[in-house]
């Protein structure tokens, strides 16, 4: 089956991407007068609530593109849902930025998108699928077995509801690659496995998978498409939950409103920790060092040059203040960028340069993927022109990580780093 | 070694320079070349010893000095290791997904000619090179193939380990200029002495919360699951020697960098005192209460050693930790 072919949002968001920046360097120059800092952290406030409301809004439509495929499951349906799965990721990856600053985020990121996964537990797969280490629930196969052996005792698993996919099957026997909930369980239910290595191909299931009667490939077509709805169900779920805590009252806000400081370490913590040890790294570096199609990110739906790219964008959307919503309208406002000008304007300009180099190497990488060489063949051992494009974001990463920690420094927040830190006034209490 | 008298003359000349660098300078000059000498003296050892005898017996002296020798360096994810993938090459450790026993078994079933062109070998996966894949061919695991390859093998391992280490160290020679003269002309890894030494700072206490969740963490699992089948390097039996080398590398780096700091000296000894009484070679001992609580004991030892450099090093030297290539998920 082919790709879906390039979704609306990517088109618009970039070209976005060019005028936001055009009308903020217009606009602002970087001597004008600088936000105070409770400006700045409301505004990435009122950007996290957008972007994931939007998250909210496109799995809704999901979910609506979900129940008619299995409705009336045919090639049309299957697609229509893969092109929704994929409309969903472009505003949750722009939320990726505000995840490791803001605690009540990552506590709840591993529900929505954790990764990579031992896909055996959900569903069949081929015959010598690596799994995790040790994890002896990599082939549970919930699909196909409504009593599971599980958690040292036997689980009824008759009827898939969210529920049991919350509070049973993630992250089962307290193992992280029991990845039973969030896109990427989605991602596998609507694309099946990618069995073509570093070879063209995504993955490639049939939409009889979900048919039900004579007709169903797979087995247990029933149980798949109570799985598949679920687990969109859970997700809707899980949004609506997220959006709640940067609602006007939401807890997230709060914590980085209520101490604006806090908030500003919080923005150039996600937008440093994304950047660095997690995209460049353990998303980027790892799968090219390792040849390994296994370290793809979105690895059945052959969409990870999509992840990369809005990711990127998310940590540029924190620092320039700005984002595209997906009904077209732009949030414009007080800006971390503005704030760090006022501080020392050369700092603000490395760093602006460096996440715009960044983003035009992220967007090379999506246009080689999308004008034919997937990023798992990228992947490939010898590919030079796919490890130059993947090595380039990385680069570009990297830098801009230095940059960041710049501007942590040009507005004298490295002290804060110190806070939360556990035994600073009692020593002993790690041992408690 | 030469390399090392000039980078010393190097760092005491601009120590006079700029005494406000001094820091900066001993951790280099007294910890971290050093350090690469003895990687690179040890691989080059291993390598001639392979080329001499490939029976994995032989290989076993020279396995666990460069394993003494890279344990009390790893931590450190800056420079030249971090320069195609060199670090995770050297070890790859954790491999959750089991990448280098797949690989190669699969490069063994090929009779892959790499191993007979190390400029081929250099490009494989991380997952099959350096130490990690040099035990599974010297110690018992999984892997079978044709003999003569498997020598050949463990011989390209060996040669590979020695190269990327020889690289290293020549590497750092041009780092270690930067590092210690921050701002100077083209310079922009480093713009300030804050910055060089908010560098090495941060190596220090990522490196002590990457050895307690991952050294120690991985094979503590839970109280419910405990896991010791997966601490590190456990076929060649090191997995606690590892631990107990790098706390000593990272002490030495920590007080390198500021001398003057009792508490964390006092921290860090009260962890390898710990790890040097441990008699659990392998953390075999966590699947059972007591021998779980004697590697938990240690491990909060460690978490305490980063709480205490933080604040008296940190403190002292008006920094705090950047972000660093390990705190992913």
């Amino acid at each position: 089956m082919a790709r879906p072919t390039r979704l609306s949002p990517a088109r618009p968001t970039a070209r976005l991407t060019a005028a936001a920046a055009l009308a903020l360097s217009v606009a602002l120059p970087a001597h004008s007068a600088a936000p105070a800092p409770d400006q700045v952290v409301a505004h990435y406030a009122d950007i996290a609530a957008a972007a994931y409301g939007d998250s909210l809004t496109a799995a809704r439509d999901l979910r609506a593109a979900v129940d008619r495929l299995v409705a009336d499951p045919s090639d049309a349906t299957l697609t229509a849902a893969r092109t929704a799965w994929t409309a969903a990721r472009a505003p949750y990856q722009q939320t990726e930025a505000f995840r490791f600053g803001n605690p009540i985020v990552d506590d709840w990121e591993g529900r929505v998108n954790a990764w990579p996964l031992d896909e055996g537990l959900i569903d069949y797969v081929a015959a010598g699928t690596p799994s995790a280490e040790d994890n002896e629930l990599s082939n549970l196969n919930v699909i196909a077995n409504p009593t599971l052996a599980l958690n040292g005792g036997q689980v009824n698993a008759a009827q898939i509801t969210p529920a049991l996919i919350a509070e049973q099957l993630h992250e089962a026997g307290g193992i992280e690659a029991n990845v039973a909930s969030g896109y990427h369980a989605i991602e596998f239910l609507l694309w099946g496995q990618d069995l073509n290595g570093t070879g063209p191909g995504a993955g490639n299931r049939p939409f009889t998978d979900y048919v039900r009667g004579d007709a169903c490939t797979g087995g247990n077509c029933d149980r798949r498409a109570a799985y598949l709805v679920a687990a969109t169900d859970l997700l809707v779920s899980d949004l609506e939950e997220m959006a709640a805590n940067w609602d006007a009252d939401g807890a997230a806000r709060k914590a980085v409103t209520d101490d604006p400081q806090a908030g500003l370490m919080a923005m150039l913590t996600g937008m440093g920790s994304l950047s660095y040890g997690e995209q460049a790294g353990e998303r980027m570096k790892l799968g090219l060092m390792l040849n390994d199609p296994e370290e793809e990110h979105d690895c059945f739906s052959d969409q990870t040059h999509l992840s990369h790219y809005f990711d990127g964008l998310g940590i540029q959307n924190v620092y320039l203040g700005r984002y595209a919503r997906l009904d077209g309208t732009e949030l414009t406002g007080p800006s971390l960028s503005q704030l760090v000008a006022g501080k020392d304007a050369a700092v603000d300009q490395a760093l602006r340069a460096d996440l715009e180099a960044t983003m035009t190497a992220l967007g090379a990488l999506r246009d080689k993927a999308e004008g034919g060489m997937a990023y798992d063949q990228m992947l490939a051992p010898g590919n030079a022109e796919g490890e130059a494009a993947i090595t380039a974001g990385i680069d570009g990463l990297v830098r801009q990580t230095k940059s960041i920690e710049r501007a942590v420094g040009a507005l004298g927040l490295n002290a804060i780093a110190f806070e939360g830190s556990d035994s600073l006034d009692d020593p002993d209490a790690v041992f408690q | 070694m030469a390399g090392f008298a000039v980078i010393r003359a190097l760092a005491l000349a601009l120590l006079m320079a700029t005494p406000a660098s001094a820091d900066v300078a001993e951790a280099v000059g007294d910890v971290i070349l050093p350090a690469y000498d003895r990687l690179a003296d040890a691989t080059a050892d291993l390598d001639r010893t392979a080329q001499a005898d490939c029976a994995p017996q032989a290989l076993h002296p020279g396995f666990a000095a460069v394993w003494d020798a890279w344990a009390a360096i790893d931590f450190l994810r800056i420079g030249p290791v971090e320069q195609d993938g060199r670090a995770l090459a050297i070890s790859f450790w954790p491999d959750p997904k089991a990448s280098g026993p797949r690989a190669q078994q699969a490069l063994i079933d090929a009779a892959a000619p790499a191993v007979d062109d190390p400029a081929a070998f250099a490009d494989l996966s991380v997952a099959v090179r350096g130490l990690s894949g040099l035990e599974r061919l010297v110690y018992p695991s999984p892997l079978t193939g044709d003999a003569d390859y498997l020598c050949r093998l463990r011989r390209a391992t060996a040669a590979d380990l020695a190269r990327m280490a020889a690289e290293v160290r020549a590497e750092w020679d041009g780092y270690a200029a930067r590092l210690l003269e921050p701002g100077g002309p083209g310079n922009t890894d480093f713009l300030t002495q804050t910055e060089a030494r908010a560098a090495l700072f941060t190596q220090v206490a990522t490196g002590l919360t990457a050895l307690a969740d991952k050294r120690l963490g991985r094979p503590l699992g839970s109280f419910d699951a405990p896991r010791p089948e997966r601490a590190e390097a456990v076929a060649s039996g090191r997995s606690l020697a590892n631990v107990t080398r790098s706390l000593t590398g990272l002490r030495d780096m920590a007080l390198a960098l500021y001398p003057d700091a009792p508490r964390t000296r006092a921290a860090f000894d009260r962890a390898i005192g710990l790890a040097e009484r441990l008699d659990d070679p392998v953390f075999a001992g966590v699947a059972d209460p007591s021998g779980r609580l004697k590697v938990e004991i240690l491990q909060q030892a460690v978490q305490a050693a980063r709480a205490e450099a933080e604040v008296e090093i940190g403190g002292g030297l008006g920094l705090s930790v950047g972000f660093n290539a390990q705190d992913g998920d």
